[in-house]
């Protein structure tokens, strides 16, 4: 078929069924090593900081934050944002390849997707937070209640935004589930421990592996990733009309949806790239995540950097266009210059021009750089969520509303916390899940390997 | 109820598929056969299907008119506001949330369709018929209730011939799967 011969082997070094067990579930088998137990130590405390950070802010209430009556969103929104955006690319990444055929998928859907899983969870901290009393947050379903009963606003966008983040972190989760549970079986079957096959066993709901199994399970992650493909179009789409339906200068535009989207997507992909060529990296894992398998991912960066790039300059283009004072002053005066240049040219910068570099097929060959790329992207999307949030609210129409926004010790500590929830989640993830899909891998063994191809 | 089991172990999946070819060509009845990963011609010799995608789209029917429903009961019949002007039943904007309960029902429903139909669910202990077939064999099972002697051994005859590891005799009371 076309595709052995544009990507080569998937799985290198001749492994055989046997050996592809083996070699994903060693890593669970053996003792995690000590720069498991160093980087699990500093997760933790920044998830201790982080929930210090949160007791604070449930007890005193939201004062102690940055915000103030001009910039009512501050640095939670922009790490809501930011953490939703890298969700994205777990299920987008596993499922957008999953429809296309692309079989390269196969040994970085499960890390993809447990990415997805925790970074939505990290993410829906931040807007629960932001409601003030986190404890009446139960307000926002749509429930019969005594209060008229009246209903929730179907019309506002944070509303949709409610009920997408909570679908899409239930939808990821199961599709991931269901990923699991051929691997819980091995696992089952092939352990000595009987603490394991107790526990493995239950979570593989009895899975056995019979064609029934087998041809119910493929059809169901069709299902699950053609409808999942809307959905995560849809979350981030939703997430860009919480700002375009404000008529704040630089959020009110049309542009807002796929713009969003594909920074999430770029920002999710950049996330993915980071934690593989760790993973890749500690586990040594280069037969499975080959040179090809990143140069994928790198290539994919390209173009969506620049379709970032594109739609940048569109909005600058579109604030001058429009000949609007307020759009002008925004992009111009508050953004490529003014107070917040350091971050709009960080943001262009790290999403447009440094991932340019993965056109040199040196440094998409190179663990160093394909690392250092992602984080710059990973960093420039921050940036670009802060422009986004900041700069058009401090400095609004009205020049008695400007102000300047300074985050606290608690709004850091929110932030910081949630990245360790996130890297002790990723890490407990290595630790007792198998890292990559082991029956997705076998089926995908032969491909590229035969002679005859 | 105590049945014998005839349960052959392969290594190679183009024997095991060979295999399943000849025991179909001489009308034995294959039980099932395990795998550790989806083998698409075993789909086809079986004759496997799966209704779960019509069962999908009509998951998706009842989610979409039930959101619908429930968002016009509330906005319209309930307790009607109006917001920014707009009609109470302002279809445009609950296309979204209309589009979100609708995957989310579907992706429910057919969980819950798949854990039944396939008796996945937790603390299920499915008959292993093979333990190495999550792991890296191909394992075919016919049924012997003893009646054809004949039958028997030619099963036997057939999955060793094809390249067959072992074909092991399994009596198991109460099989679950």
């Amino acid at each position: 078929m076309y595709n052995r011969k544009i990507r080569g082997p998937l799985i290198e070094g001749n492994r055989t069924l046997g050996q592809i067990t083996a070699d994903v579930i060693a890593p669970m088998e053996a003792s995690p090593g000590t720069w498991w137990f160093i980087a699990f130590g500093i997760s933790s405390l920044a998830a201790i900081f982080g929930f210090y950070a949160i007791y604070i802010t449930v007890t005193k209430g939201i004062g102690t934050w940055g915000v103030n009556n001009s910039v009512g969103w501050g640095w939670e929104i922009i790490n809501f944002v930011w953490w939703i955006g890298i969700g994205h690319a777990g299920t987008a990444f596993s499922i957008f390849l999953l429809i296309l055929r692309q079989r390269w998928r196969t040994s970085i859907n499960r890390a993809a997707e447990a990415m997805t899983v925790l970074a939505v969870m990290a993410a829906a901290i931040l807007p629960a937070l932001h409601m003030g009393r986190v404890w009446l947050a139960f307000y926002i379903f749509p429930y019969p209640n005594t209060r008229g009963p009246l209903w929730v606003n179907f019309n506002s966008p944070l509303f949709w935004d409610f009920i997408a983040i909570t679908a899409y972190l239930l939808i990821s989760a199961s599709f991931w589930y269901l990923g699991t549970l051929p691997d819980f079986a091995t696992i089952r079957d092939k352990t000595s421990s009987k603490v394991k096959k107790a526990v493995y066993g239950f979570f593989s709901l009895g899975w056995t592996g019979s064609s029934r199994q087998w041809i119910r399970f493929e059809s169901l992650s069709f299902i699950l990733g053609g409808i999942a493909a809307v959905l995560v179009v849809s979350v981030h789409s939703i997430v860009s009309t919480d700002f375009a339906v404000g008529i704040e200068p630089g959020w009110h535009t049309t542009l807002f949806p796929p713009y969003f989207v594909v920074g999430a997507i770029f920002s999710g992909f950049a996330m993915v790239m980071t934690l593989m060529v760790i993973i890749r990296k500690m586990y040594k894992f280069t037969n499975y995540i080959t040179d090809n398998h990143m140069d994928a991912i790198a290539r994919i960066l390209i173009f969506i950097s620049l379709i970032m790039g594109t739609a940048y300059a569109t909005e600058i283009f579109v604030a001058w266009y429009s000949g609007n004072e307020y759009e002008m002053f925004t992009f111009f005066h508050n953004r490529i210059t003014g107070d917040y240049t350091t971050q709009f040219w960080g943001m262009i910068i790290c999403n447009a021009l440094i991932p340019q570099l993965f056109w040199f097929r040196k440094i998409r060959r190179n663990w160093v750089g394909l690392l250092i790329v992602s984080l710059f992207i990973n960093l420039g999307m921050w940036f670009e969520r802060f422009n986004i949030v900041i700069t058009s609210l401090t400095k609004d129409y009205l020049p008695s509303n400007w102000v300047a926004y300074k985050p606290t010790i608690i709004d850091i500590g929110v932030y910081v916390g949630t990245i360790g929830i996130f890297l002790c989640g990723v890490l407990l993830f290595i630790r007792y899940i198998p890292m990559m899909a082991i029956s997705e891998l076998k089926s995908v063994n032969s491909i590229g390997n035969k002679k005859e191809d | 109820m105590i049945n014998t089991y005839k349960i052959g172990v392969f290594d190679k999946e183009e024997s095991f598929i060979s295999s399943i070819r000849l025991l179909q060509e001489q009308k034995i009845e294959i039980y099932d056969v395990f795998t550790p990963y989806p083998v698409h011609e075993v789909f086809h010799l079986l004759k496997r299907k799966s209704k779960l995608p019509t069962a999908a789209y009509f998951f998706g029917l009842f989610g979409i008119i039930a959101t619908l429903a429930f968002l016009y009961y509330t906005s319209v019949i309930d307790w009607p506001v109006v917001y920014g002007g707009k009609p109470f039943n302002s279809f445009p904007s609950f296309i979204v949330v209309t589009i979100i309960l609708t995957i989310f029902t579907v992706t429910i429903a057919s969980l819950a369709a798949f854990s039944m139909r396939s008796k996945l669910f937790p603390g299920r202990d499915n008959t292993i018929f093979d333990f190495r077939a999550t792991d890296n064999m191909f394992v075919i099972v016919v049924v012997n209730d003893g009646t054809d002697k004949s039958a028997d051994e030619k099963a036997s005859g057939i999955m060793m011939k094809e390249g067959a590891l072992e074909v092991i005799d399994k009596e198991l009371e109460n099989v679950k799967a």
